[in-house]
């Protein structure tokens, strides 16, 4: 995958989502429904409706930022598979920190942003530390990245269920959740008319693709991250600490998976849940990260993809009653065959398309 | 004694110093606290402690073979995750909601031959198309996380199973009431047995036999091998395939023991198979230590039980997170594992 040029790579990443939906399609008609339906309903739920599109980028904003976290750590040749738990750590701070804090400021739209902007660092701080510690746990003692972050995931989910539904459960809540944020805590409806989906969302996971795009490109820091990833041996001879910058990048990941949960705290949820309810966010962003071929602003496109894929999972359920975890199974045939670009070279060869390697 | 050696007496030595202290520290902290240790440490615990331990066991004996051999199978989990709701279907399509005995058994090899053959497309990816070890791993994950609650959606209208059968443990009359013993050894599910019967087979295969060279070699000096005659891929082919089958094979063992399957969250699987990984690093990729690490881990899982009946007031769900703090733990003490030298990358012969 490191060899590839630009063209393959794009080539790679259409060529595995394709055949991926035809699997997926091949098995929607073996399961006995009509796959043409399928796809229209998988259309229709995702771009069907202005519903239906702000639903999509809804999921959109937070598959972006989610992705881009993944895409820092996997450029640096750093596995963190522990979004998931990155967000839901940064979510909860972000409501505990505005809920703790609310009562100091006068109500108002000032102070709104205000608390928002805290929220938001609350939540980076948060899961930059959710980061720091797998990736210092890697850099000091060899523990597996790919193995603790996912251990950290599940301590995650269990901590932050059982905080909810415990200690930080209002004494008149009848579901599981933590206080609500105060009124002025949120995000303006613009443009879509969709509670949950503001352009303003939209536009600052965009604008973190901006930043973390020239971060990478742009100084130094990025430039010794990405070199870790590609050349170890070369970034050693440039004299960078490969264990210290271990620890800075998963710190930075996992800063950009703590917005995450922000996003998700302030724009759709208004409070946070029992993690287990939370959509696996952090999950698909691998998928997401890995079809960009981890590069911050190809994230944006597949993004949208998945974005599409999880606005429209539950209309197809509704519509033609297949069951929405086939669209997770097709994400999980994506990232394989994006795991296999050999397969894709001697596949076009065969065919004579672009056989000149 | 050899640099080698030394560190692994150091690991051996440094190993037992925090078990032990370990151990201290939970009886001074049992005394401190008037816990009952004789009501946790009972022998249903010893049983159940067992029975958690057999499904990471197997696939821990798998994923070592397969990494041995020069191939990471960081699949584990999503062939467990397969397996399981094989196991789970083939059940249900034999014996409906009240599956027989010996229909639980034929499920659990038609789950294991099942699994077995998706492994072999994803040996031919890793090994023939060079597929990225680790996001191919990863892949068979989302793979079974989607498709498991999938097929569970459609035949039974919801991701979980209804209530299906579990595995009868056998008991040897007279025997079985010998104090202690006769309740662990006479009395015991039947899959702990075979997952005995697997360990003791794996050790013999990998130290006492050609073909345990062989495997060894694949993994540390792929190029001798070659040299000598063997075709390393095709080594590396066998190690995968069984490493997949013996997932398969734990994943079914956990259905078997659970009797049905759970297609919430991460299923009923909930990180065993990476568990496995962590248990065969720990036991050196040693079949005998990485069954150890797994009553280790199976112990961790037990203890949610045990506290429950001895009525501490500790959250289930927090005590259920025991596993993974230990597999966090001991990564962190283990983590500088000697790994075979030429894992994850692919052999190509030179022509």
């Amino acid at each position: 995958m490191l060899t590839a040029s630009v063209y393959e790579r794009i080539g790679i990443a259409v060529g595995s989502t394709l055949l991926a939906l035809l699997m997926g399609l091949l098995i929607v008609g073996l399961a006995g429904y009509d796959p043409l339906q399928f796809a229209r309903d998988l259309v229709a739920g995702a771009f069907g409706s202005e519903r239906a599109f702000a639903r999509t980028l809804e999921h959109t904003t937070l598959f972006i930022l989610a992705g881009v976290a993944v895409a820092i750590a996997f450029r640096a040749g750093v596995f963190n598979i522990g979004v998931q738990g990155q967000l839901i750590f940064g979510g909860i701070t972000c409501v505990l920190s505005i809920v703790w804090i609310a009562p100091f400021f006068p109500n108002g739209p000032i102070s709104g942003t205000v608390l928002i902007a805290i929220g938001f660092v609350a939540a980076a701080l948060a899961g930059g530390l959710y980061g720091a510690l797998p990736g210092a746990l890697k850099a000091y003692y060899g523990a597996n990245e790919i193995i603790t972050t996912i251990m950290l995931n599940f301590i995650a989910i269990g901590l932050v269920g059982w905080a909810v539904d415990g200690p930080l459960r209002p004494d008149d809540a009848r579901s599981v959740r933590t206080e609500y944020l105060p009124d002025n805590v949120g995000l303006p409806q613009l443009v879509f008319e969709n509670p949950n989906f503001s352009i303003l969302g939209l536009a600052f996971a965009l604008a973190v693709v901006i930043v973390v795009t020239v971060i990478m490109t742009r100084t130094r820091f990025g430039y010794d991250m990405v070199t870790s990833g590609y050349q170890v041996d070369a970034a050693a001879y440039s004299g960078v600490a490969s264990k210290r910058m271990i620890v800075q990048t998963m710190t930075f990941s996992g800063m950009v998976a703590g917005l995450v949960g922000a996003t998700f705290a302030i724009m759709i949820q208004g409070y946070f849940i029992d993690p287990t309810g939370i959509g696996n966010y952090g999950f698909d962003a691998i998928a997401v990260s890995l079809l960009a071929a981890n590069n911050p602003l190809g994230v944006v496109p597949a993004a949208l993809l998945f974005g599409a894929f999880d606005s429209a999972s539950s209309y197809v359920q509704i519509e033609s009653g297949v069951p929405v975890q086939l669209i997770d199974g097709i994400v999980g045939l994506v990232v394989l065959f994006v795991a296999a670009p050999e397969l894709f070279r001697m596949l076009a060869v065969r065919t004579g398309l672009g056989g000149d390697n | 004694m050899s640099v080698v050696d030394y560190t692994a007496n150091r690991r051996v030595q440094l190993g037992g110093a925090i078990l032990v202290g370990a151990f201290l520290a939970g009886v001074g902290a049992a005394l401190y606290f008037e816990i009952p240790l004789e009501r946790i440490f009972t022998v249903g615990f010893l049983n159940r402690t067992l029975t958690a331990a057999s499904p990471i066991a197997l696939a821990a004996i798998g994923g070592l073979y397969a990494e041995k051999s020069g191939v990471f199978n960081i699949g584990l989990e999503g062939f467990m995750i397969i397996g399981a709701i094989t196991m789970a279907v083939a059940m249900y399509l034999m014996g409906g909601t009240s599956p027989s005995q010996p229909h639980v058994w034929l499920a659990v090899v038609a789950a294991t031959v099942f699994t077995l053959l998706l492994t072999v497309l994803y040996a031919v990816l890793l090994i023939r198309y060079k597929a990225d070890q680790i996001v191919a791993g990863l892949a068979v994950w989302f793979i079974g996380l989607g498709f498991a609650p999938f097929v569970a959606s459609l035949l039974w209208d919801t991701i979980r199973s209804p209530g299906l059968a579990s595995v009868h443990r056998y008991s040897i009359p007279v025997l079985e009431d010998v104090p202690f013993f006769g309740a662990v050894v006479f009395s015991q599910s039947p899959m702990v047995l075979l997952t005995l019967g697997f360990i003791i087979a794996a050790w013999i295969v990998l130290y006492r036999t050609r073909y345990g060279y062989w495997i060894q070699a694949a993994g540390d000096n792929p190029k001798a091998l070659d040299t000598a005659g063997i075709d390393v891929n095709r080594v590396r082919y066998a190690t995968l395939i069984f490493s997949g089958a013996m997932a398969g094979l734990a994943g079914a063992v956990l259905i078997a023991h659970a009797g049905e399957f759970i297609g919430t969250g991460d299923t009923n699987v909930e990180g065993r198979g990476w568990i496995a990984i962590v248990a065969y690093l720990f036991g050196n990729y040693n079949p005998v230590g990485a069954a150890l690490a797994a009553v280790l881990f199976g112990g961790l899982d037990a203890l949610q039980v045990q506290f429950q009946t001895v009525d501490i007031a500790v959250s289930g769900r927090l005590m259920g997170l025991a596993p993974y703090v230990g597999v966090i733990v001991v990564l962190t003490i283990w983590g500088k594992t000697k790994m075979p030298a030429a894992v994850g990358e692919p052999y190509e012969k030179e022509q």
